[in-house]
């Protein structure tokens, strides 16, 4: 298994799509944060409107702060679209350039060969947001400063630095476990269609409605407790002002429940198939 | 007939004096607060208004006679535009004529109530109720109806008995709801139509506790 791993992480780190992977997160990351500079002034002034009228404002909102938040609004629909990408291309490359058949002639077992894939995957994915996590706060603090964050959740709630600080870094941590389930669902996805465009494309459809029905009440409170895409922003819990623990510790909980459904899926119907 | 006449304009004249009578009460208060030439002070705020979440913030004050309030802070604070003028400069800056209102009763004590109608234009208030403590000769409480920023009342509790500047101060105020457009709206934001149509007005609360005041008076006091 050790060597399954091992090999699957050399693959993913000798191939040129995690690096040109890794680059586009960077580059849209620059782009968000220079774009959300220009627009975080605007926000502000429009969430402060109603207060000019009673109060003079002293000190900085628009700060590294309010960009990192910024940032974390906007990333987690393009961080996993790359993600899926990369990760379902580990084995819809292995089917486009039959390796899959050179491995499966060794004496490796199925599910031990895609586990071995699925926590690369894992791996891959704590490490792109780690990175992003890192980046972000490094181009947002070092240009942009310090300071409270403002952050509207149904009121208007603020933060003085050090709390912002904190709370950032366990949104960046809650938002893995999303980001850990749109990895694996992809590598599912590739199990299940081989094909590297087709699985590109049902990929993306799987996160755009995600991010449809997330705003959507079903109306159910059952459904709108324990669907998967209902939990998807959970990091969000991290900024309202009296932080729901509970709600955010069992819906990460939920969500590793069907990143394991997931890769269990994966592995059944991999061992079902005939791999020639 | 020089007699009668004498005696309505002496009735006349003391009709008149009294409409421009300022309360005895209020100048001596008042003279007790032009005395305050210039003051720092730390400052713990508090704000309570119904759809603001914000921790308590701290700041350095700093007052100078005939100059705009400074503060001071690392944090980001709210400085509330109105409740802050100690001195109540903004009231005394303009001529005005006080009416007694007679004695009112506060938490067991009793305070005497007066209304102050400015009689210059320049004035940004339309008229101001203050309860005056005559024992202790300061102001504490008042209740200004401004002409551009709504109505507010400003509470105000001392700590020494001879303090002419108050150790805390409630200030209450008149705040529109939020109303943003749904995109700024978060996770499960609530977006009650009714609410957001009407153009509700809120009470808001500023609580302040004012400490270490440096006070440059005028004269010893």
């Amino acid at each position: 298994m050790k060597e399954l791993i091992w090999a699957e992480t050399y693959k993913m780190f000798k191939q040129g799509k995690t690096y040109y992977a890794l680059l586009a997160i960077f580059i849209i990351e620059i782009i968000v944060l220079f774009s959300a500079y220009y627009q975080g002034s605007s926000i502000i002034d429009i969430l402060l409107d109603n207060l000019k009228q009673s109060f003079y404002f002293e000190g900085n909102l628009l700060n590294g702060n309010l960009l990192v938040y910024l940032i974390l609004n906007t990333l987690w629909f393009h961080l996993p679209l790359i993600l899926m990408i990369v990760i379902s291309g580990m084995l819809t490359a292995e089917y486009k350039d039959n390796t899959i058949q050179s491995v499966m002639l060794q004496p490796v077992s199925k599910w031990k060969f895609l586990l071995s894939k699925y926590l690369v995957a894992i791996a891959f994915t704590l490490l792109t947001v780690f990175f992003l996590a890192l980046s972000a706060m490094l181009f947002s603090y070092t240009i942009f400063g310090k300071g409270d964050l403002i952050v509207y959740l149904d009121t208007l709630n603020f933060f003085s630095n050090k709390e912002a600080f904190s709370r950032i870094l366990w949104a960046f941590l809650c938002g893995t476990f999303s980001m850990i389930f749109f990895s694996v669902v992809s590598l599912t996805l590739a199990v299940i269609f081989k094909e590297s465009t087709k699985t590109w494309i049902i990929s993306a459809l799987f996160l755009i409605i995600s991010n449809m029905l997330l705003k959507v009440d079903f109306g159910n409170e059952i459904l709108d407790r324990f669907l998967f895409f209902k939990l998807n922003d959970t990091w969000q819990y991290l900024f309202y002002y009296d932080i729901p623990w509970q709600l955010i510790y069992s819906n990460c909980l939920i969500l590793l429940a069907y990143s394991i459904v997931s890769v269990a899926i994966g592995i059944f119907i991999f061992n079902k198939q005939d791999v020639g | 007939m020089i007699r009668v006449i004498s005696v309505c304009i002496l009735i006349l004249t003391g009709c008149f004096s009294w409409s421009q009578t300022i309360d005895n009460d209020l100048l001596e208060i008042k003279e007790r607060l032009d005395v305050v030439n210039q003051f720092t002070a730390d400052l713990e705020m508090t704000v309570d208004i119904s759809f603001i979440n914000m921790p308590q913030k701290h700041a350095e004050i700093t007052y100078e006679r005939g100059k705009d309030l400074k503060v001071n802070s690392e944090d980001f604070v709210l400085i509330p535009k109105r409740g802050l003028d100690l001195p109540l400069n903004e009231i005394f800056k303009y001529d005005f004529i006080t009416v007694d209102r007679g004695m009112q009763e506060r938490n067991g004590e009793n305070y005497k109530m007066i209304n102050i109608i400015p009689t210059d234009d320049r004035a940004d208030f339309s008229i101001a109720t203050l309860l005056l403590d005559t024992i202790n000769k300061r102001i504490s409480e008042s209740r200004i109806n401004t002409k551009k920023d709504g109505a507010y009342t400003v509470k105000m509790a001392y700590a020494k008995k001879d303090d002419i500047l108050p150790s805390d101060v409630e200030v209450d105020f008149e705040v529109e709801r939020m109303r943003l457009p749904l995109r700024y709206m978060g996770k499960e934001a609530d977006v009650d139509k009714e609410k957001y149509r009407s153009k509700e007005v809120k009470t808001g609360k500023i609580y302040l506790k004012i400490s270490n005041y440096k006070i440059d008076s005028k004269t010893a006091s």
